[in-house]
């Protein structure tokens, strides 16, 4: 659904070359999920599937028949790197456990992105996002500032955007493009196990060496900025985050030195705080939070807006940088894409566009060595 | 477990002269895949981590993972000869990691192309706010304010209420972002590879190369979706809080105990039947209103307060256990010391104890892959400051040992 195709889709932005393999008939998942142009539901236009499937040619497979087990085994005895996201029971059904798949190609690299990974007493455990972000710690401590104060009895809350799915897919590709590495050094094949509440664990551990070093249990209550946090602006929210004096000594200079925001009131947060930051949200919301981003960004204050996303597809500063891409669809259409958050000095290709489902069958499995006839047959028979 | 196999970057050298947290946990990815960083770093400026925080006044100690299996070596790069050895430090290494404000290394006189003068094949990551380019280069920031300029930040929230800041995770996401750039690149740098095909063209005739990230463009590839709902529909999507598209029940419910939450999400038919088993099958459950999915997502309010009424009287456990056991995805919303007492995790051996010959033993987190033939490892821990000096200036550049200790008299490796 995500982790395991943005880890794909980050690979073929890096310049490798991508096959995605996606049941016949039905296809990933995530073609049933929107957006879709005009809301209208169609398999070869979700905006789900379109953009964590750029650059990727595409291929159906049905992992459930022997043969077309026989042709995967084909596949990886090609490949370099074999990417799944399947929970252990659900691997080996379908012949992607590495132990199988290392008899076809003993150099083949293959990596899970699963929940809870592919071994160990939930690892058969069924979980989507919001239960992998609770799992890893984060969740746990979500939200803080503005949002706690404003309902302080609710759920604790998983990031937005799936977001813990994406870090699982991130973390799974260092781990790939790192066997890689392995590999062109003298490294056999292997097989590498990202666990996705691992991955929330890692780049969440700061309350675990909280407790370890200091017997601290942080809650959403306990860690929470003393002095700035979300703030409201006249047309929205805007975030304040000072951790150097200095840099709130530019704030004081930006608010004109008023008595509250002395710097021996900010060097105390936890008794002044909470009066320093009525103060600063009565300031805040008399703006307009472009105006605070930059009259505060002149001043060296770190603040930054909360853009929608409509706001964010028109940040000048992304698009400067050469953020956005036009990719063009057969189906789909033509739209701008978010693209790759990295900047190679010129040297990578632009990614391209998702595959139709099965539209690059008849090259890669040609490939193969399968004939054309060949191929009509395995189509035939369910195969493809 | 692991015997005398190595890490997947084992032999690779990188000069990490970041600080705070996005390039520092970069640096530690790369650590724990095997490679030797060598942290750069000065007591004329403290790198945060080593200080107590301004805003939780707590010691240092509690910052100390994103530096473990790190060498630190002290340079103060105000002196002239501390940019030389710096500049030294740089030809002997695989790559340089860095995360200043884009224009303070050239004010240091260790910007990219001095760089690549004294090393051809220079490789060079730099993690930035906003990017090494456009017109808010120049703008400072931390994690949460990636998060609310990238769009994120608007997206995570309760549907009612305001944006959610994002914390540390998010500058530790950028980093991760940073290393994998930095692995493909090398990746595409070895002669020997022919899987990843990095062109590097004609762009760099001396081979050089600049990668350039920015973490706020990280936060805004992880909404893509949304954009492409802007782009194809002009909506402008809101927070969902714990729920997800179309789907219900999916939320996390208060269970019984002091802040005690499970999540539970159901998506499909099978999983419905399967909650409605493990809540043993209640009558209010064939109700027309819970008919099919849609009828369940029209009335997820009141479905949300018949499942809350369910976990109420269950432990998290509890609830998960009997959940699980139908099929459906739940699990608790763990706290630090829970996923520190969590058999799973220690069966995965998820927090390794390191030790330090000053600061004793205590546990770390794991690197997050279990790699079957070159495994990553936490092994060491966060290095004292300047611990490597004599290592790296003197086994490592040549530097006589008396030398150096001049060099710490006068205050440039300091």
């Amino acid at each position: 659904m995500i982790a395991g195709p943005y880890c794909g889709k980050l690979l073929a932005s890096l310049g490798a070359e991508v096959v995605k393999v996606e049941p016949p008939t039905t296809g990933d998942l995530a073609r049933r999920q929107g957006p879709f142009p005009g809301d209208v539901p169609h398999s070869e236009r979700s905006g789900l599937f379109l953009y964590l499937n750029t650059g990727k040619n595409g291929v159906t497979l049905n992992l459930d028949d022997r043969h077309g087990s026989a042709v995967l085994h084909e596949l990886a005895a090609v490949s370099d790197v074999l990417v799944h996201d399947r929970q252990p029971d659900r691997a080996s059904a379908e012949g992607l456990d590495a132990d199988s798949l290392g008899h076809s190609n003993p150099n083949l690299i293959v990596a899970s992105v699963t929940p809870f990974g592919s071994w160990g007493p939930y690892a058969g455990y069924r979980a989507y996002d919001v239960n992998v972000f609770h799992a890893g710690g984060e969740g746990y401590l979500l939200p803080n500032g503005l949002a706690l104060d404003t309902f302080p009895g609710r759920a604790p809350l998983a990031a937005g955007s799936q977001m813990g799915s994406y870090q699982g897919g991130l973390t799974a590709a260092l781990g790939v493009v790192a066997a890689v590495y392995a590999r062109s050094n003298g490294a056999p094949g292997q097989a590498v196990d990202c666990s996705m509440q691992e991955a929330q664990l890692s780049l969440g551990y700061v309350p675990i060496q909280r407790l370890e070093a200091e017997g601290v249990v942080e809650d959403r209550f306990s860690r929470y900025f003393r002095v700035g946090g979300t703030l409201p602006a006249q047309d929205g929210y805007v975030e304040l985050l000072t951790l150097e004096p200095r840099q709130w000594e530019d704030l004081a200079r930006l608010l004109d030195y008023p008595e509250w925001a002395a710097a021996e009131k900010f060097q105390n947060p936890g008794e002044y705080g909470p009066e320093i930051n009525a103060h600063l949200r009565e300031w805040s919301s008399s703006h307009t939070k472009e105006w605070l981003y930059r009259e505060a960004q002149a001043h060296g204050v770190p603040f930054a807006p909360y853009y929608s996303p409509g706001e964010v597809f028109h940040s000048e500063q992304q698009r400067q940088r050469g953020f956005y891409e036009e990719v063009d669809h057969p189906s789909a259409g033509r739209f701008e894409y978010a693209g790759p958050p990295f900047r190679f000095g010129g040297v990578l290709d632009k990614p391209g566009r998702a595959p139709l489902l099965g539209e690059h069958n008849r090259e890669v499995y040609g490939e193969l060595g399968y004939s054309p006839i060949d191929i009509v047959e395995l189509a035939r028979s369910g195969v493809v | 477990m692991a015997g005398d196999k190595t890490g997947p970057l084992s032999g690779v050298r990188v000069a990490d002269f970041s600080v705070h947290a996005a390039g520092p946990f970069a640096g530690l990815m790369l650590a724990e895949l095997g490679a030797q960083v060598i942290k750069v770093e000065s007591s004329a400026r403290l790198d945060i981590t080593r200080r107590p925080h301004t805003m939780y006044g707590k010691p240092p100690s509690s910052f100390e993972q994103v530096n473990a299996n790190k060498f630190s070596v002290t340079l103060n790069l105000k002196e002239s000869r501390a940019v030389e050895l710096a500049l030294e430090l740089v030809r002997v290494s695989d790559m340089v990691l860095e995360n200043f404000r884009p224009g303070v290394l050239e004010r240091l006189g260790l910007g990219f192309d001095r760089l690549r003068e004294v090393k051809k094949d220079l490789l060079m990551v730099s993690l930035s706010s906003n990017g090494q380019t456009g017109p808010e280069r120049g703008y400072s920031g931390y994690a949460p304010m990636f998060a609310a300029a990238g769009g994120l930040g608007h997206l995570t929230g309760y549907p009612d209420g305001p944006p959610v800041e994002l914390r540390h995770a998010m500058d530790h996401t950028g980093g991760v972002m940073g290393a994998l750039c930095a692995v493909a690149a090398l990746c595409g740098k070895s002669p020997s590879l022919d899987s990843i095909n990095l062109n590097h063209g004609e762009v760099a005739e001396d081979r050089s190369l600049h990668l350039d990230v920015s973490v706020r463009d990280v936060a805004t590839a992880f909404i893509g979706p949304a954009l492409l709902d802007f782009a194809m529909n002009q909506r402008e999507q809101a927070p969902q809080g714990n729920r997800n598209g179309a789907a219900s029940p999916h939320g996390v419910y208060r269970c019984a105990g002091d802040d005690a939450w499970v999540s539970i999400a159901v998506t499909n038919p099978r999983e419905w039947q399967g909650l409605c088993r493990a809540l043993g099958d209640p009558s209010w459950a064939q109700e027309p209103c819970f008919g099919d999915g849609y009828q369940r997502w029209l009335h997820r309010d009141d479905l949300d307060r018949r499942v809350e009424a369910w976990t109420r009287e269950r432990s998290p456990w509890e609830a998960t256990d009997l959940l699980q056991a139908q099929g459906v995805a739940a699990f608790p919303s763990l706290s630090a010391d829970q996923l520190m007492a969590d058999p799973h995790l220690a069966a995965r051996e998820s927090f390794p104890e390191v030790s330090h010959p000053e600061k004793g033993r205590q546990r770390g987190v794991a690197p997050p892959w279990r790699f079957t033939e070159t495994p990553a490892r936490l092994d060491g821990w966060t290095p004292s400051l300047g611990e490597d000096n004599d290592a790296v200036f003197h086994g490592l550049l040549g530097i006589p040992l008396e030398e150096v200790r001049a060099l710490q008299e006068a205050k440039v490796v300091w």
